[in-house]
């Protein structure tokens, strides 16, 4: 339901306009395929939040197979990756996994998801290049 | 917003490159997953603009046609971020080529201009080179002629000295340098001084004028005389603002006492004070005193500034608010009775004061002291007593204020009546009273104060003035009493009234102190004759002999076999006491303690001294009944009759005494006897008959060849030292006797020798060691003593005599002093060392210091004689006839016998009839300088 509903980005010039577009607000992107389980899942807590984020963030989603531009660049070889932009800056935040470059697990707690985006989103709006997560998943997720 | 999401509907521009536009950076988690890289990678772009330019239908090359370098400049400026971004959704068309290539025609002709710029520039620079070249260029083949500088070269080149160092020293120098003050200036701050002063002139300033008039000749003992009175009017100043307005005295003399209490009540000038400070303290008083007003003592404090700044009246003013607020304050109204002492309103104040506490007795005082009248004295403390009936003080007061005997006893009388504890009341009754009422008041004091030994002692001074002190025993039933109510004072205490008692002259009172109270609070053991002697010592060292002498009277009574009481009870007759007293006491400690030779020899001593030689004869005669043979006994008999010139008797008692006490000191004192009468041959064959008997004496050994060496026989002396030192061979001064015959003889080599073995047998001695080093230091020979002399210093570093060797003859003049301070660092008490040092002061001339070093080395060892001959030496140059005769006495009375020189004189058969004084004199001038 997430997957038709959630706005696509077909090429990498929208992707970058994308990201080039928002001056206030936190760009949320999902990379994966529309047809993966997973990405399924992701889109529907996605589809779910984004009304309830839509003050401070702006969620997009594309297909890596549609899109491969950024495979390498942003090494998306998980079946569901999540990515945050803030002023054409990529954010960065410690979960606790290691990589604090994306969310590549799929979460399913959407009060969790929302935090997270505020959390991220505050520190934006202070400078900052990278946050803390407000819970750690270093154990709730191993690859 | 929305606006900014029309991108979605739009179609994506031809050839874009992902991330371009944004300048997108990658990042790497995971190496493992490959290399993300920064952006669009090069391929990407190139095959994009390869892409577009095809699309477009231009020359691929189209912008090949530029030089190289110059593509990479405007790459170089372009910015990623933005210039390429901007237009990089655009699209490249006709109208772009032809602008783009009116751009390169303006760079070229641009370019055109500048290059031939540049080369017009670079032609006129090297014309200025050439006309003006460079240092640099100049030496520029010499520089190249360094490369062939082998190694060898450079390490051989001289090395420049280091001048810095001694450059910067002497600027340094240069800037130290310092000028005389000019004398005009001396001579005005002279004269300043006289007018600020009351200097004592003695006409200097006058003449001082007249010179400088003159202006021709300068004075020096005169500006050095101004500059001391500067000096001294300066210091009288600070003693003075020190000492406050009270301290009128000399200037030379501040009363430590008056210095402390002055700057309780010291009264600045206003020019001293600090205004800036007291205006702080001003501040902080006022606080206090708003704060907490019910305190008098911020009162008194900020009344006491205001005194301290001067504004008496302020201060006058503070304190009569503090004492309104405070009006129980005895302190504050004190402090207000002080700040008015010469207004008129003084009793205004006492009596408000006396109004707000009746019952303060400081205040009643205060206020009996502000009436100048006696009668008005009186009357006030009447009314005193009428309201604080039982203070002693105000009692006090009002009896000394009585003038009549008979009022001040009723006025006692009534006192003791309302206040019969008071002792000291009693004590002033008892004074005044006759002294059979005194007596019974006394017995009354004793009912009302039963606890008090001070009534006790007084009863008993009381009979000694009746003349029945013998007779009565107040005081056994005066310890018995105050045991009994347990208030008997410690012994400590009971020795202070003895003294006390002894100071007023009750003499028989302090003996009788002394005998009830001595063994009180003691076990009766041993310990008991320790604490009794220190006792008597504290006693006679506060000058208190009588005390001291009942003390040893009762120890000795306790103690009866006790030589060290006697002896000590002795000392302090033959010191503090007569001649009758004393032989009273040896007397009766030789009856006490027979066997004591010390005592008996003692005894005769004083007898013989005193000029009573046959009493000293019977005095040794009975000695010789209770300690026979006894050889001291025998040799002080002999030592009597010989200098009392009956030598026959002396030579008669020394027979019997060798025949009945057979020591080695009995035979050698008749070997001495014989030889300082001239008798040689006597003395010679009484020597071998003792060697006989005591092989290993190494004085006999001494003496023989002594008298062989007098005789002129070298040969037979020598083989007398070498047996004798292979029978004693320990003894040092046998050796030393030997290696200075030799070295008499002119056999330096011998002696050497002889002292070589000395070392081996008596190793680590200073004075062998310091003997060798004479030894080569008399024969010339310098390096050699040097060398030995460091050896000796290694072996007994310890050794002061080495130490003065070293510093006197071994050392150049300059390095005396380093090497003395060096040498009692290492042997901190040396009296040797210390008369060293003193004459090193005294070739300085510093006579204070030498003199303080002579008597440091006297107090260390009175027994030297060689410290007392220099110090009589320096006495006899430096010192005053009184000091010379003082410290003659002093000598006479220690009696030295050591030190090398001193012994040499003394023992000379020559000088062996002369007295102390005689041979001092000898060896001052016998020493060598």
């Amino acid at each position: 339901m997430g997957s038709v509903v959630l706005p696509h980005l077909n090429s990498g010039w929208h992707v970058d306009q994308a990201i080039l577009s928002e001056e206030d607000r936190l760009v949320v992107i999902r990379f994966g395929r529309d047809h993966d389980r997973d990405c399924m899942l992701q889109d529907e807590v996605l589809y779910k939040i984004a009304d309830r984020v839509k003050n401070f963030a702006v969620i997009y989603l594309c297909d890596i197979d549609e899109v491969p531009d950024f495979n390498a660049m942003y090494e998306l070889y998980d079946p569901c990756s999540i990515l945050f932009f803030f002023r054409n800056k990529h954010m960065m935040c410690d979960f606790g996994t290691g990589n604090n470059n994306k969310l590549n697990w799929v979460l399913e707690d959407k009060q969790e998801l929302i935090d997270i985006i505020e959390t991220i989103y505050r520190g934006a709006k202070k400078g900052r290049g990278l946050v803390v997560s407000p819970k750690d998943y270093s154990t709730r997720h191993r690859y | 917003m929305s606006t900014r999401r029309d991108f979605l509907s739009q179609p994506a521009p031809e050839n874009y490159v992902a991330g371009l536009g944004r300048g997108a950076t990658g990042f790497t988690t995971r190496s493992d997953l490959g290399p993300a890289r920064d952006g669009p990678s090069e391929d990407q772009i190139k095959e994009a603009i390869a892409k577009r330019a095809a699309q477009l239908g231009l020359v691929p090359d189209g912008k090949k046609g530029k030089d190289k370098e110059e593509e990479e400049d405007d790459e170089r400026f372009q910015d990623p971020d933005n210039e390429v971004g901007l237009f990089a959704g655009g699209v490249y068309d006709k109208d772009d080529e032809e602008a783009d290539k009116i751009w390169e025609w303006v760079d070229e002709r641009m370019d055109r201009r500048r290059r031939q710029r540049e080369a017009r520039e670079n032609a006129e620079r090297d014309e200025y080179e050439r006309n003006n070249p460079k240092i640099q260029q100049q030496f520029s083949d010499l520089k190249r002629a360094l490369a062939s500088v082998s190694d060898d070269d450079w390490a051989n080149l001289p090395e420049v000295g280091d001048l810095t160092g001694k450059n910067r020293r002497s600027k340094q120098a240069l800037r130290q340098r310092f000028y005389a003050v000019p004398d005009s200036v001396l001579a005005a701050a002279g004269s300043s001084g006289e007018m600020g002063t009351t200097v004592m002139d003695d006409g200097a300033a006058s003449s001082n004028s007249t010179d400088a008039s003159d202006g021709t000749m300068t004075n020096f003992a005169k500006i050095g005389a101004a500059r001391d009175r500067v000096l001294k009017s300066r210091l009288e100043q600070a003693s003075q603002s020190a000492g406050g307005d009270s301290v009128v005295g000399t200037s030379s003399s501040i009363d430590a006492q008056g210095y402390i209490t002055s700057l309780n009540k010291m009264q600045m000038n206003e020019s001293q004070a600090q205004v800036g400070d007291i205006n702080r303290v001003r501040e902080l008083l006022q606080s206090v005193v708003k704060t907490n007003p019910n305190n008098a003592l911020g009162w008194i404090a900020a009344a006491r500034l205001e005194e301290l700044a001067g504004k008496i009246v302020a201060a006058r003013k503070t304190i009569d608010q503090g004492c309104t607020r405070c009006p129980k304050s005895e302190d504050a109204w004190l402090e207000n009775i002080r700040l008015n002492h010469d207004s008129p309103n003084t009793k205004i104040i006492a009596r408000r004061a006396i109004e707000a506490n009746n019952r303060s007795v400081r205040l009643w005082v205060e206020a009996m002291r502000l009436e100048t009248i006696p009668s008005n004295k009186k009357r006030v403390i009447r009314q005193a007593l009428d309201h604080i009936p039982e203070s002693e003080a105000l009692w006090k007061e009002a009896v000394n204020l009585e003038d009549d005997p008979e009022d001040a006893k009723l006025m006692l009388a009534k006192a003791t009546e309302l206040i019969p504890l008071s002792v000291d009341l009693w004590l002033a009754l008892a004074r005044l009273e006759t002294p059979e009422n005194a007596q019974k008041v006394l017995n009354k004091a004793r009912k009302a104060v039963p606890t008090s030994h001070e009534i006790w002692i007084a009863a008993a001074r009381l009979q000694e003035q009746l003349g029945q002190g013998q007779k009565i025993p107040v005081l056994k039933r005066a310890v018995q009493v105050l045991a009994k109510e347990s208030a008997m004072p410690k012994r400590e205490e009971w020795i202070g009234e003895a003294e006390k008692c002894e100071e007023e002259g009750a003499i028989i009172t302090c003996q009788n102190i002394i005998q009830e109270t001595l063994g009180w609070g003691l076990d009766e053991d041993d310990d008991r004759k320790d604490t009794w002697a220190e006792d008597a010592k504290a006693s006679i060292n506060r000058g208190k002999y009588e005390t001291a002498r009942a003390i040893y009277a009762y120890a000795l009574r306790v103690f009866v076999n006790s030589r060290t009481m006697w002896m000590a009870a002795a000392d302090l007759e033959r010191n503090h006491g007569t001649r009758e007293s004393l032989w009273q006491v040896l007397e009766k400690a030789v009856e006490a303690c027979p066997k004591s030779e010390d005592l008996w020899m003692m005894l005769a001593k004083e007898k013989w001294q005193s000029g009573d030689v046959d009493n000293a004869r019977l005095v040794l005669k009975r000695a010789f009944n209770q300690n026979a043979n006894n050889e001291d006994i025998w040799l002080a008999a002999v030592k009597l009759e010989s200098e009392n010139g009956n030598e026959d008797q002396a030579r008669k008692l020394l027979a019997i005494a060798r025949e009945q006490a057979p020591t080695d000191r009995v035979w050698m004192k008749s070997v001495v006897f014989e030889r300082v009468l001239g008798n040689v041959e006597t003395a010679l064959d009484l020597v071998l008959q003792a060697l006989q008997f005591f092989p290993t004496a190494a004085k006999l050994w001494m003496l023989k060849g002594q008298i062989y060496e007098d005789l002129g026989k070298t040969d037979q002396a020598r083989e007398t030292f070498a047996t004798g030192v292979k029978a004693v061979p320990r003894s040092v001064p046998l050796w030393l006797l030997y290696s200075r015959l030799e070295e008499k003889a002119g056999l330096t080599v011998k002696a050497r020798s002889v002292l070589d073995r000395a070392r081996l047998a008596v190793p680590k001695n200073g004075e062998l060691w310091c003997e060798s080093v004479r030894l080569e230091r008399r024969a010339g020979n310098l390096p050699q003593a040097k060398s030995l002399m460091a050896k000796a210093l290694q072996e007994v570093p310890k050794c002061g005599i080495l130490w003065v060797e070293q510093i006197w003859n071994l050392e150049p003049r300059t390095q005396r002093k380093p090497r003395s301070l060096e040498a009692i660092k290492k042997v901190d008490n040396d009296p040797i060392l210390f008369v060293a040092v003193a004459r090193i002061f005294w070739g300085d001339r510093k006579l204070e210091k030498a003199q303080s070093w002579f008597e440091k080395a006297l107090v260390l060892d009175a027994d030297q004689g060689d410290s007392w001959a220099w110090y009589y030496r320096f006495l006899v140059q430096h010192g005053t006839e009184e000091k010379r005769a003082d410290m003659v006495t002093k000598c006479v009375l220690n009696e030295p016998r050591h030190g090398e020189v001193w012994q040499a004189v003394a023992k000379d058969p020559k000088n062996a009839k002369k007295s102390v004084e005689e041979i001092l004199k000898l060896v001052a001038a016998e020493l060598e300088q």
